[in-house]
């Protein structure tokens, strides 16, 4: 009886979570042949896993405790950890819940999403391997353990972009992802080498006791090595491309896991990295490292998006875009930062995971997500409409929704740490991350005209909205792109600063796993402190009033006695207006948007389309001259 | 001697990256990372090596200070990478054998119809 | 008892000042005068200055025609969500020392909050399915997004000087600017502002859509753009949209670096504000009005990351340094 008491205890949950994904791709593959029955497996484990992990939220985040789990009880000895361990504290959780939300509503609406499919099998196989891969990474208190990790998701994610491997640009999508994504894989297991050479353990907590004070030129070499080797799986610049390639191509609900989860993997890998690892972030040129490549990519990837033509792919340069706020705001290394980092990276798995989801149900029922080729859906798609412009607005950063309340969070951050530090390069990063969010709103003005509004060309004539398991998917997300807009304090007082608070603990991050932790430097008084002022409820609760009073006085006026015409009947009265034409179809086309801004930009346009040449040699050699500044980098500045 | 093999090593690695940047052949990409990959591993069973060590191959009751062998750690690290290279080989040329079939051609510089 | 008191004050608030009847009124007092400046500047006789209420009521009281390929809800419900947002941020900026919400949001908020109103026309315009609210959609956003770079150069070139005085570093809320104002005489008489000042006065047409930044709605070219396919009351909404949005920007325009003004007084506050808007808007509405020709679009965008963005990027560094 006590075993099972123990076996419920919540020390075991991590490993739980992670194992039910795993256990259900096991057993999809054995027993997975009927329907029903894969439905039923796929749906318990990401529910079994998202419920461990929830349960986890009250001793991890709010009573602070963090789970130092050694599998099979192989503790320490003679303080060398000899045996695998997980360590959970608030900030693996953090991620962790992100995961698992992002699993389970992908799940959900893959229900209904992949039933035209062949393979779903194999489908739901990949997809669970890639949920608990990056789960095992974010829970992982142990270096090859994360590499493990990274292998399994960047294994089940190129086979999940090529699942369709019809699909224009499928194939070639995942091998590229391939080829960089194993270079990156191999840079993180050349690094994890070279730092047990140095430390002589792979332990998480133990190579943060050992490394910041033996720092030497392997272990400079290694910083440099992992840190382009996560950077690869963030996606961030110069690994953006990967991204817009491989979120394209893959399935709606792979996009939202590959956008929402595993370009977050590569950050928590970043945060371990130079938070705790190496104690690496209170030097101004790491924080310039971060910030720097956090900007470039934020405001590179807006202006790639600008250009692009075809819906996913804009959404996926958008998720990189989204991935450089949460760098840089993670990089100023200020507790309202990382606060602001970690809330920004919660909001864009919402936002940008139903972004996806809507455009993964306008290629469901029209075939394609050519922007040129779309229009008018709104008539037609309802419900898809509303709820991507709740993403749309989310991530363009309109009051109320959660992409304003972080993103304000972020401009603070910067605009603080500028005067604080003095130093006028990080007002810049505020102006940057300013224009970034609007050129994001002109994009999905974009998008919005040239898919939901606009004309409807004939061939879409017979379109349906979606069935209601996807809607209902989306729905989640959307809520909750609502909910934590609406109520920021209280998900930065509940999530994101237990979290943030976190990072700067190391000393307990090390001692939890029963090290030796006088050497660091003990927590340092994190102050969540902002300057600015923004009450959602009392803005909604007047706009409300406001809305309603006109709305009143509008209908009191008969504002809606209005006639809608049909097109071919119209009213003899209003002949006298008419030259007796036929209507036409005339659209304008997303690619002639925002011309006066194109003009001017014409150069710069020029070059990022001939840099963004599409041959993996190209991209391969980027990574390899990112290796090569950052090895630079790393063994001048550390 | 043990510094023979980190040279050889990051030889390989850097071969392996080389190849990936300058050929346009899809297979002399995989060969490339095949490369890499054999380079990590030499490197991984380098570290653990100690000259004059045994097999790490003990029972609890013959295992004393006294006793010398090679790391077993790496050893492990590098079965599980062979492992994981082997399947980045397969992975890559099943693709290579669909994107011919696709594209008709291997040359990268005809696979970009995802660009810009 | 005291709750449906303080309930009874803030629907006044929101109802009467600084809210719904005193935008209706000012606005278009404000767009009249506006109105009748350009004529007077051109030469002509021009309307009487109670026109624009004249125009709103008359198109009140015409039918609403919607077109065949327009989707109903949206095309209908966004002027009414963009008149309730712009009051809502009219709310929000201070009347001198009187603010009645201006606690609740600071001036990056703000500058979002602007953003809603631009978004429920563009929405509106691109649910007509008309291709002129196409056209006259991408214009809009390019203005907007042409606006946004200098303005929040601006808006953090005073939070920079108004944070740095009172000793907090920085201070984005617009109260306690409106404080700090009220206090220490405007900000305008400070040489770091001074450039700003302009780059507002500059930005407050392109952001109002005015001539000659209206190449967004361009009558003899696009049809009015974005408001194409409308008419009616919704058409009348919009139009009285335009007019209140000058009176928000103004009046910001006030907040920012003409505070310090006010009398304490609330009746006659109002009455200064409404006064200063109207020299405001005959300086940097009427008056550039009457001298240009309308700019095409991408001479919009160069103008604003040019010219008017070098004039807050220079304020900014002299803030930045103190000055």
């Amino acid at each position: 009886m006590s075993s099972v008491m123990n076996a419920l205890s919540y020390q075991h949950f991590p490993i739980y979570a992670i194992m039910v994904l795993f256990l259900g791709a096991f057993l999809i593959v054995v027993f997975g042949g009927n329907r029903t029955a894969r439905n039923i497996l796929a749906l318990l484990s990401i529910t079994a896993s998202l419920a461990f992990i929830l349960a986890l939220v009250k001793p991890v985040m709010w009573d602070g405790e963090i789970i130092a789990y050694w599998m099979g009880g192989r503790v320490p000895a003679g303080g060398y950890a000899i045996g695998i361990a997980l360590e959970v504290d608030a900030l693996s959780l953090f991620f962790a819940l992100l995961v698992s939300v992002a699993v389970f509503v992908s799940g959900v609406y893959s229900i209904q999403y992949m039933r035209h499919d062949d393979n779903e099998r194999e489908y739901y196989t990949l997809f669970l391997m890639l949920g608990g891969g990056v789960m095992g990474l974010v829970l992982s208190g142990d270096l090859f353990n994360m590499f493990i990790m990274v292998e399994i998701l960047t294994f089940a994610a190129v086979a999940l972009t090529a699942f369709r491997n019809t699909a224009k640009g499928a194939l070639e999508a995942a091998f590229k992802y391939l080829v960089v994504g194993s270079i990156g894989s191999t840079c993180i297991l050349v690094g994890t080498s070279m730092l047990y050479a140095q430390a002589h353990t792979l332990n998480l907590a133990q190579l943060a006791q050992v490394i910041p004070g033996n720092l030497n030129t392997a272990t400079k070499v290694a910083f440099a090595l992992l840190f382009v080797g996560f950077g690869t799986k963030a996606f961030i610049v110069p690994f953006h491309p990967l991204a817009a390639d491989a979120h394209g191509a893959a399935p709606a609900s792979i996009s939202v896991m590959i956008s929402g989860v595993l370009t977050k993997s590569g950050i928590y890998g970043i945060i371990r990295l130079t938070y705790f690892l190496f104690q690496t972030m209170n030097l101004g040129t790491m924080q310039f490292l971060l910030v720097f490549i956090g900007s470039l990519s934020m405001f590179v990837c807006v202006t790639m998006a600008l250009a692009q033509h075809d819906f996913k792919r804009l959404l996926a340069f958008h998720s990189i875009s989204q991935i450089g706020y949460v760098l840089t705001a993670v990089g100023l290394c200020t507790a309202l930062g990382v606060s602001a980092g970690l809330y920004h990276a919660m909001n864009h798995t919402l936002f940008k995971g139903l972004l996806f989801l809507a455009a993964g149900a306008v290629l469901h029922e029209t075939g394609t997500t050519d922007l040129g080729k779309l229009g008018g859906l709104s008539k037609k798609m309802p419900y898809t409409t509303v709820l991507f412009l709740i993403g749309a607005f989310s991530i363009s950063g309109i009051p109320p929704f959660n992409g304003f309340a972080s993103k304000w969070m972020i401009y603070q951050a910067t605009y603080q740490k500028a005067v604080e530090s003095g130093n006028i390069g990080f007002l810049l990063v505020t102006i940057i991350a300013l224009v970034t969010s609007v050129l994001t709103l002109a994009s999905f003005v974009k998008v919005s005209q040239s898919v939901f509004f606009g004309q409807l060309p004939r061939e879409l004539e017979n379109v349906k909205e979606v069935p209601f398991g996807m809607r209902f998917a989306m729905a989640i997300f959307a809520l909750l792109c609502v909910l934590t807009g609406l109520f920021p304090n209280l998900v930065t007082t509940y999530i994101t600063e237990p979290a943030a608070r976190a990072v700067f603990s190391v000393a307990q991050y090390i001692g939890a796993m029963g090290f030796d932790a006088s050497g660091v430097a003990a927590e340092t008084a994190v102050s969540f402190a902002h300057v600015g002022v923004w009450e959602p409820i009392s803005w909604l609760l007047i706009l409300c009033i406001a809305l309603l009073s006109v709305t009143i006085v509008a209908v009191a006026s008969k504002y809606d006695r209005v006639s809608q015409c049909s097109g071919e009947a119209v009213d003899s009265k209003y002949e006298l207006f008419y030259g007796g034409e036929a209507q036409e179809f005339s659209q304008v086309g997303g690619g002639d948007l925002f011309w006066g801004f194109k003009h001017n930009w014409r150069g710069y346009f020029d070059v990022m389309h001939r840099l963004h040449s599409g041959v993996v040699n190209d991209y391969a050699l980027w990574a390899v001259v990112d290796l090569a500044l950052v090895l630079l980098f790393s063994l001048i500045v550390l | 001697m043990i510094m023979l093999n980190y040279i050889a090593s990051f030889f390989l690695i850097t071969l392996g990256l080389y190849t990936i940047v300058t050929k346009h052949n899809l297979v002399k990409t995989v060969i490339g990372l095949s490369i890499a990959d054999y380079g990590v591993n030499l490197l991984l069973i380098s570290i653990g090596f100690n000259p004059g060590g045994t097999a790490p191959i003990f029972t609890w009751s013959e295992l004393n200070p006294a006793s010398f062998f090679v790391d077993p750690i790496p050893q492990a690290l590098t079965l599980t990478s062979i492992v994981i290279g082997a399947c980045v080989t397969a992975m890559s040329l099943a693709l290579v054998i669909k994107l011919e079939e696709q594209y008709g051609t291997t040359d990268t510089r005809e696979i970009r119809r995802l660009h810009g | 008892m005291t709750i449906v008191i303080t309930a009874l004050q803030y629907l006044g608030y929101v109802l009467i000042f600084p809210g719904f009847l005193f935008c209706f009124l000012a606005g278009m007092l404000l767009c009249g005068i506006d109105r009748k400046l350009v004529a007077k500047m051109q030469k002509r006789v021009g309307p009487p200055i109670l026109q624009p209420f004249y125009d709103f009521f008359k198109l009140c009281g015409k039918e609403t025609i919607i077109p065949a390929s327009a989707s109903k809800t949206t095309f209908l419900m966004a002027p009414l969500v963009g008149l309730a947002a712009l009051v809502v941020i009219q709310l929000f900026i201070p009347v001198f020392s009187f603010s009645a919400f201006s606690g609740m949001a600071d001036v990056i908020v703000i500058l979002y909050l602007l953003l809603i109103p631009a978004m429920s026309i563009i929405l509106g315009g691109a649910a007509s399915g008309s291709p002129y609210a196409g056209v006259g959609l991408s214009r809009e956003m390019v203005t907007i997004i042409s606006c946004e770079l200098p303005l929040v150069l601006v808006l953090l070139a005073v939070a920079k000087t108004v944070g740095s005085a009172m000793g907090t570093g920085l201070c984005f809320s617009l109260s306690d600017i409106a404080a700090y104002q009220a206090m220490n005489g405007s900000l305008i008489t400070k040489l770091s502002m001074i450039p700003a000042a302009v780059a507002m006065l500059l930005i407050i047409p392109g952001e109002t859509g005015n001539h000659p930044f209206d190449a967004a709605e361009a009558e003899t070219e696009i049809c009015e753009g974005l408001l194409a396919e409308y008419s009616g009351a919704p058409l009348g909404v919009f139009k009285l949209s335009h007019a209140i949005k000058m009176l928000t920007l103004t009046s910001l325009f006030v907040a920012l670096f003409l505070g310090g003004l006010g009398t304490g007084i609330v009746a006659l506050d109002g009455i200064i504000l409404f006064l200063l808007c109207v020299v405001l808007t005959a300086v940097s509405i009427s008056f550039v009005h009457a001298i240009t020709a309308r700019l095409k679009i991408e001479q919009i965008f160069k103008f604003y990351w040019t010219l008017v963005t070098g004039l807050a990027l220079i304020s900014l560094v002299l803030a930045w340094y103190g000055l």
